[in-house]
């Protein structure tokens, strides 16, 4: 597949190196020649450097031939402008942006585009650590509005019923015992050690760190 | 009219006065602090809304949501055209007029990022200065649909090639129309059977290649010939 990447910072860097050690042509571009050292020596694809909001520099890299286009320099109106003349000029078939201040978010939801935000979702990842060593998170669905968690039940959780687990804004996904997973029936005793699968919203996720708070009545 | 200015350099701020002068409605949104120092001594407080008009919640601060006008005169190209696409589908924003930094940019300035009007204001400026070049001693007096076409004047000197010649004999192209001549402090309307005298100041309404012939037929003799367009 050919893809294009626009912006050689640390992010664009390390995307570009993946797709091109996954066997992709890649082509990076990049106003500064010498941020092209963020792509190691062992980077096989086409370096360009020019203005990313000169078509002419976007054609010589290939962007209507493109099957995916990749738009994270540091500049929120950069990632969105160019993501957006990606799909709608040059009919790209798969765009993604990068947001990188969380309060410009609405820009990329306005033009309709595939956004990561990186900033926010790994702050959010953090703050869910700090919390909590129990709850982990295993999947991030969109921008981290819905997750898929993993849990092991502790000792105090022992014999209460999967479905007081559950609630709006959380649905079991698994329980797993003794290394055999199955779908989570409500009504399952649970045990110790039982690892257990659920995808929540935040707000499900935060009332089920609550009541797995020790002292939470039974 | 409810007009909000994005960026506060020199075209914002200019923008911002001369509008406030006419009695409008107008919000400038600003955040550098060392332009915000000086607009702020130069514009009333009530216009400045200090923030990042890139950031869409200071954008309805502002009033964006009743704004008619939003004029997008920031330094970042990609801001402008993030500024005017978010106010138009956003917040119906019904005419957006955005200012091109660097021409190399200028195709993505259409109705793609919901851009009005574009001023690319290096193209503004080299095309006059272009034209100055080419037509010698021909002034322009008004810019007619936005430079296409123009109200010029030019003033016959001794030995032109239309000297006595009658307006009708000049063969004169489609796109340039004799509008007036001024003899000695009088204006003479022109017909058809009018001929040219020496001092004779002429007032054409005229597009690139109505003025290169124009410049043609009323410059010096000597004078090379326009280069075709």
């Amino acid at each position: 597949m050919r893809y294009l990447v626009i912006g050689c910072g640390r992010a664009g860097g390390e995307l570009a190196k993946r797709l091109s050690q996954s066997g992709h042509e890649v082509s990076v571009v990049d106003q500064r020649a010498e941020a092209f050292e963020n792509l190691g020596p062992d980077f096989r694809g086409r370096t360009i450097e020019g203005e990313v909001l000169n078509q002419h520099v976007l054609r010589r890299a290939g962007i209507e031939k493109a099957d995916g286009v990749a738009t994270v320099t540091n500049s929120d109106s950069v990632n969105a402008v160019v993501a957006h003349a990606a799909r709608v000029i040059f009919n790209v078939p798969n765009v993604v942006a990068r947001n990188y201040d969380p309060k410009r978010r609405p820009l990329f939801e306005a033009f309709g585009l595939q956004v990561i935000s990186s900033t926010g979702w790994g702050a959010q990842r953090i703050e869910e650590l700090l919390y909590h060593g129990e709850i982990r998170t295993v999947f991030s669905a969109g921008n981290g509005e819905v997750e898929v968690y993993e849990l092991t039940i502790p000792a105090r959780w022992k014999d209460r019923r999967l479905g007081d687990m559950l609630r709006e804004g959380v649905c079991g996904v698994a329980h797993t015992r003794a290394g055999r997973a199955t779908l989570p029936d409500p009504a399952i005793i649970l045990d110790q050690g039982d690892v257990v699968q659920v995808s929540a919203t935040l707000e499900g996720i935060e009332w089920l760190r609550a009541r797995l708070e020790p002292g939470e009545g039974i | 009219m409810q007009v909000l200015i994005a960026g506060g350099g020199r075209t914002g701020a200019q923008l911002a006065a001369l509008l406030v002068g006419q009695n409008h409605t107008v919000r400038l949104v600003e955040h550098r602090p060392d332009i915000l120092s000086r607009i702020h001594r130069e514009l009333p407080t009530e216009v400045i809304h200090e923030g990042d008009a890139a950031d869409p919640s200071v954008l309805e601060a502002a009033g964006a949501r009743e704004a008619q006008v939003l004029a997008a005169c920031t330094p970042d190209d990609a801001d402008n055209l993030s500024l005017c696409f978010f106010a138009r589908s956003q917040f119906r924003v019904p005419r957006t007029i955005a200012r091109v930094n660097n021409p190399a940019t200028a195709w993505l300035f259409n109705q793609t990022f919901g851009v009005d009007v574009a001023l690319n204001q290096a193209e503004i400026l080299s095309s006059l200065i272009e034209e100055e070049m080419s037509l010698g001693d021909m002034m322009t007096l008004l810019k007619i649909r936005r430079g296409r076409y123009s109200l010029v004047e030019e003033k016959i000197p001794a030995g032109a090639p239309a000297l006595g010649t009658s307006i009708k004999d000049l063969t004169l192209p489609d796109n340039c129309v004799i509008a007036a001549i001024i003899r000695k402090g009088e204006i003479v309307i022109p017909r058809g059977v009018t001929t040219f005298e020496e001092g004779d100041e002429v007032l054409a309404v005229v597009d690139p290649e109505g003025a290169a012939e124009l410049a043609r037929l009323f410059g010096f003799p000597s004078a090379r010939p326009p280069t075709p367009a």
